[in-house]
């Protein structure tokens, strides 16, 4: 159980719209500091040592001049994840943060981060999961170095497994580059880093919600950075990342309706933005060479399955479909909810029509926009099984080539976004 | 008018993508390697450059990241007749990266997306 008598309950009202309480242990009473990495969690007693014993050798190996400190800021953990993080053995001093009990998301927890780096007047502000498995000392130097040159935020650049973060694949990079304009493969990556000047401006923004205070986070900084500021770079990790395994369903039952959600109600503030932009650019690249390309662990994959959820669910959201969709698309539907399981393909062109018919109901909010997202995992379970059935014998390098066609199909597609958006 | 600035050392490349894309309406200067690529950058000031990988003593990945550094929206298009140079992350600091063929389609067509790209 957590703690509670050595923490500190402490106010925060500072940045717009946010009024969350937040309670801190912080033993070294740490006032400033440099650089700051923070790691997120919830039940991560276990898995959280690893992270901050990295954290920390990176941190004493390759900025031993620079002030640090490595805050855990946690969701009121019942497993006692404080407990696991404050005792790691470490250099680095520690602070320990948490929402008020009952208070979950990683969006809560890493707006506790913002208000703090601040505080803290942090020059780089680093996040990692608390569930890294691979994380390496040279993680920390490839993220924070690029904030010590001219960049403001880091996004990372890792091999993961084609079926890891389906997601990822099949809306949220395509999805973000077609709108925004730059190329950020791992836009939801969890790893990344940022100036206090982006920190700033995370605590200014007022767009918020629950999806936001969730899994959307992630999805949200990158957003924010590439619209608000330029000086973005993606560093290569030098390691696959290897997290908690989990199988593609339990992936989209985590992420889907947060990532999806928090996009399309970016989509919405942010259109004055993209609706200039046109086609997209590279977003450069630091740390390459680093490290051997190691293999990524499998991620389970079940086809039948898939295609079964597809079409049952697809079935069972008809008739919402048929108040979103327009009638061509509608139809083409219909086709490929007949191919059989074996031989199945969902073209990335009417794909990526459906997304912007969904964004467009989102943005019209004649339908609650909760049931609107959820209806449509179905069709994602469908995407997923094409993407698995069409990369089966691809190799990393083809299933970029994929993904990339996949995106340009997005850029290409977005006339149609732009004229049913008005 | 749009100016292209082609840098490979096949002189048959060269002189091919010249007439094609003269015959497109571009204007088109070329190098046979890096050598003072930046200095023709700045004083030609190109609108994009396609660029070859192998030549001789000259990496077209390396060239790419000097481009980047100092001309950071400059189109760059990387045209190889290799396509596993894609793994190299260097490659990823490209606008488009297509492989070499006697077909110029998909050359014009990533050219032309370099060209129309826009974000505010």
């Amino acid at each position: 159980m957590l703690q509670s008598t050595s923490l500190t309950p402490v106010a925060k009202i500072q940045g717009k719209g946010f009024n969350m309480r937040f309670v801190e242990d912080n033993p070294n009473g740490i006032r400033s500091a440099e650089i700051v990495v923070g790691i997120p969690s919830l039940n991560e007693a276990d898995l959280i040592s690893f992270p901050t014993q990295q954290a920390d050798r990176g941190l004493t190996k390759y900025y031993p001049e620079k002030s640090a400190v490595i805050v855990n800021v946690d969701n009121h953990s019942p497993d006692d994840t404080h407990r696991s993080f404050m005792s790691t053995a470490t250099e680095t001093p520690k602070i320990y943060i948490s929402t008020e009990e009952g208070v979950t998301g990683k969006g809560n927890n890493l707006r506790n981060l913002f208000q703090k780096a601040l505080e803290l007047e942090a020059k780089a502000v680093l996040v990692i999961d608390a569930d890294l498995q691979s994380i390496a000392p040279m993680w920390i130097r490839n993220l924070a170095e690029p904030l010590f040159d001219e960049y403001d935020f880091v996004a990372p650049l890792y091999i993961r497994h084609k079926y890891d973060v389906t997601v990822t694949n099949s809306i949220a990079y395509p999805l973000t580059r077609a709108l925004y304009g730059r190329r950020v493969r791992q836009p939801i990556g969890g790893d990344v880093a940022f100036s206090g000047r982006v920190a700033r401006s995370f605590v200014d923004c007022d767009i918020w919600n629950e999806a936001i205070a969730h899994f959307g986070i992630d999805v949200w900084m990158t957003t924010n950075a590439v619209r608000k500021h330029g000086s973005i770079i993606q560093s290569f990790m030098g390691r696959p990342k290897v997290h908690k395994l989990r199988d593609i369903d339990s992936q989209v039952g985590m992420l889907f309706e947060d990532v999806v959600g928090t996009m399309f109600e970016l989509m919405v503030n942010f259109d004055s933005f993209w609706k200039d932009v046109r086609w997209s650019r590279p977003t450069a690249v630091f740390g390459f060479g680093l490290g051997d390309m190691e293999v990524p662990p499998p991620v389970n994959v079940n086809t039948h399955q898939l295609w079964e959820k597809f079409v049952t669910g697809a079935r069972q959201k008809w008739e919402l479909y048929s108040a979103v969709l327009e009638t061509e698309d509608l139809n083409k539907l219909e086709e490929v909810m007949d191919i059989p399981a074996m031989g199945f393909e969902f073209p990335s062109g009417l794909w990526a029509k459906l997304i912007y018919d969904f964004a467009i109901a989102y943005r019209q909010a004649s339908i609650d926009r909760g049931e609107l997202i959820r209806s449509m995992i179905p069709l994602h379970y469908g995407k997923t099984l094409s993407f698995v059935i069409e990369t089966e014998a691809m190799n990393n390098q083809q299933v970029e080539e994929f993904i990339e066609d996949q995106c340009l199909q997005f850029e290409k597609t977005k006339p149609y976004l732009l004229e049913r958006w008005g | 008018m749009h100016k292209i600035l082609i840098v490979d050392d096949e002189e048959g490349i060269r002189m091919l993508y010249s007439m094609e894309l003269q015959d497109e309406g571009y204007d088109v200067i070329t190098l046979p390697d890096g050598n003072g690529l930046l200095e023709v950058i700045e004083k030609e000031n190109p609108d994009c450059v396609i660029m070859d990988i192998k030549m001789k003593e000259f990496s077209g990945l390396d060239l790419l990241q000097q481009v980047r550094k100092r001309h950071y929206n400059l189109p760059v298009i990387l045209n190889s007749a290799y396509s596993s140079f894609k793994v190299d992350l260097k490659s990823v600091a490209a606008d488009y990266y297509v492989v070499k063929s006697s077909d110029l389609t998909e050359l014009k067509e990533k050219l032309r997306l370099a060209l129309e790209s826009r974000i505010p």
